[in-house]
């Protein structure tokens, strides 16, 4: 399998924000901006559900969403497809991200109050590159 | 026309092709570099046990052969709970000597959790976090907490890769990378410091050990066995910070020792001082003083540092009286073989300065200030078989001894005469 290819990577380390588009079950869309989607393995990204948001409410409602996410090497934007699989908190992707929050609020005075509640796992369902359309189009999904 | 496009196409291909085939190679290429760079620095840096030479060439390595322009290396200390900063490079301040606290920042946190760490957006990441902070203190959601105190580094730092240095799953220290750009460090830097470090805490442990066991058999030479293993656990101050104590000095020697040296075979000389030296040497621990320095027979013992004890001149007093005890049969063997030796004490108390004198390379415990001059020169004037005390001493300890007035005495470097106070000896054991 492997949806993701290597060279999303840089766009997945949270230094340009993302969007995370969700819907909830009677058909309402919101968009929130958020600061990094997270690389899992391949065929998964994981988002950090600190506070209960609408993105929260939405997916555990309907577990489809759209996240886009930028490389700030290239500019280019990618469009994944996700559905979400579950909530971990424990594990090694649930310690890697809680690290990184901790490292971050630690030295903004932020301990204790801005704290990862879980990891959302996602499964990536297909990926997009966007480019300018009138060029052929470099295809990565099957 | 068909066939010329579908040759065109080929040919796009094969120079796709060959792009591809000549990046691959290169990427091969560039990791039989590092392996061969990380195969050099082990073998420097597992050939030495000198500790700042380990550190630098780490750092160096960092710089030179791995591109890194900011790099640190901090130390865990004895109680776990924070790191120290020992070694740095590409910093306009050093930063030598920085604390961080486990748990503070991204090194911090590798210090705690024992994993490593990659960060590409701190810059990205500050930003967002003060705004979520400003929001709920408008909201009024957050009692504003104290913004934590700055942790060395870049100002502007947008990368940050923290290693830990581990020896089995002992924490040594951390390995930190900077970089001012964000997504700097990506996984083959992780893999190259990973291997790095895990040679680097090794050689960091041992050179450790093995520096600790040197300044051991060093501090032996002035503090008990238990109280150098003491100070190099980290169980008191470090004694060779410079600090002020209210300390009492003994100044010891023997009479008639220079004519003697003069004029006796060398071996005969070693011989009493060896004598001398094991006997006073043991009334010294027995009682707990500090042996400052000895030149010869001349010896300088203070009490209450670098441990305060109680009863510092009461202390110093049996120790001269037993001492005084000790040297009349080694005074009357000597002088049956023709040596004129007899034993001279002046004790004193006040503040000195203490700490490290010396130079690099060379550092010795020592004390300066009036106090020791005092008790130098009393021991100067002392006769033989007198124990010389200042007025200040003979006061705290008149219920103990049996005194006698002397002086005052015109000493060197004092304005005035001083007067002091001759130990007869102790109250209830009157010696003749």
């Amino acid at each position: 399998m492997g949806m993701l290819p290597d060279e999303i990577k840089p766009a997945m380390e949270g230094v340009i924000p993302s969007h995370v588009v969700t819907c909830s079950r009677d058909g309402t869309p919101n968009v929130t901006t958020i600061s990094q989607v997270y690389y899992v393995d391949p065929d998964h990204v994981a988002l950090s559900y600190q506070f209960f948001n609408k993105t929260v409410k939405n997916i555990r409602e309907n577990p489809h969403a759209l996240a886009s996410v930028i490389s700030p090497e290239t500019l280019e934007g990618w469009d994944l497809e996700i559905e979400y699989e579950r909530s971990e908190t424990s594990g090694p992707v649930f310690d890697a991200m809680d690290m990184r929050i901790e490292a971050i609020a630690s030295i903004t005075g932020m301990k204790g109050i801005f704290k990862l509640k879980a990891a959302d796992i996602y499964r990536v369902k297909s990926v997009r590159k966007n480019v300018d359309e009138r060029m052929p189009l470099a295809e990565m999904d099957g | 026309m068909a066939r010329e496009d579908e040759s065109q196409d080929l040919r796009r291909q094969i120079a796709d092709n060959e792009r591809l085939i000549g990046k691959l190679n290169q990427e091969l290429a560039k990791r039989s570099d590092d392996v061969r760079i990380i195969q050099q620095i082990s073998s420097e840096i597992t050939s030495t046990l000198d500790l700042d030479r380990i550190l630098e060439i780490v750092l160096r390595a960092m710089e030179k052969t791995l591109g890194f322009q900011h790099s640190m290396i901090l130390l865990a200390s004895p109680s776990a709970d924070r790191l120290t900063l020992v070694a740095s490079r590409g910093y306009d301040q050093a930063g030598l000597g920085a604390e961080i606290e486990f748990g503070q920042g991204v090194i911090g946190v590798v210090a705690s959790r024992k994993k490593l760490m990659r960060l590409g957006n701190v810059g990205a990441s500050l930003s967002y976090l003060m705004a979520v902070r400003a929001k709920m203190e408008e909201a009024g959601q957050l009692v504003p907490g104290a913004m934590p105190p700055t942790l060395p580094g870049l100002p502007n730092v947008h990368s940050q890769l923290g290693i830990p240095l581990l020896v089995k799953d002992r924490l040594i220290g951390v390995l930190g990378v900077e970089s001012a750009k964000p997504n700097a460090f990506d996984e083959l830097d992780e893999v190259l410091l990973n291997i790095v470090a895990n040679q680097a805490a090794t050689a960091i442990d041992n050179a450790r050990t093995y520096r600790m066991v040197e300044q051991l058999s060093r501090l032996k030479r002035f503090f008990s066995p238990q109280l150098a293993e003491l100070i190099v656990a980290g169980g008191t101050d470090d004694p060779l910070r410079t600090h002020r104590r209210e300390v009492t000095v003994v100044f010891l020697d023997l009479r008639g020792f220079t004519a003697f040296a003069e004029t006796a075979d060398p071996e005969e000389v070693m011989g009493v001082l060896r004598q001398y030296h094991a006997e006073m040497g043991k009334l010294i621990l027995e009682h707990e003083g500090t042996l400052e320095r000895f030149t010869g027979d001349g010896m300088m013992i203070f009490f209450n540092d670098p441990m305060p004890i109680p009863d510092p001149a009461e202390r110093a007093i049996r120790m001269a009286v037993a001492m005084r005890e000790r040297v009349k049969p080694l005074g009357a063997g000597w002088r049956k073989r023709g040596y004129d030796l007899d034993f001279g004490v002046g004790i004193a108390k006040g503040y000195a300065t203490i700490g490290a004198i010396g130079f690099e390379g060379r550092w010795d415990y020592g004390a300066i200030g009036t106090v020791t001059n005092l008790a130098a020169r009393l021991c100067g004037e002392a006769r033989g078989g007198q124990i010389l005390v200042s007025l200040r001493v003979a006061a705290e300890v008149e219920d103990l001894i049996e005194g006698e007035e002397v002086g005052p005495l015109p000493l060197k470097g004092f304005a005035k005469p001083v007067p002091a106070c001759n130990v007869l000896g102790l109250r209830g054991t009157r010696e003749g």
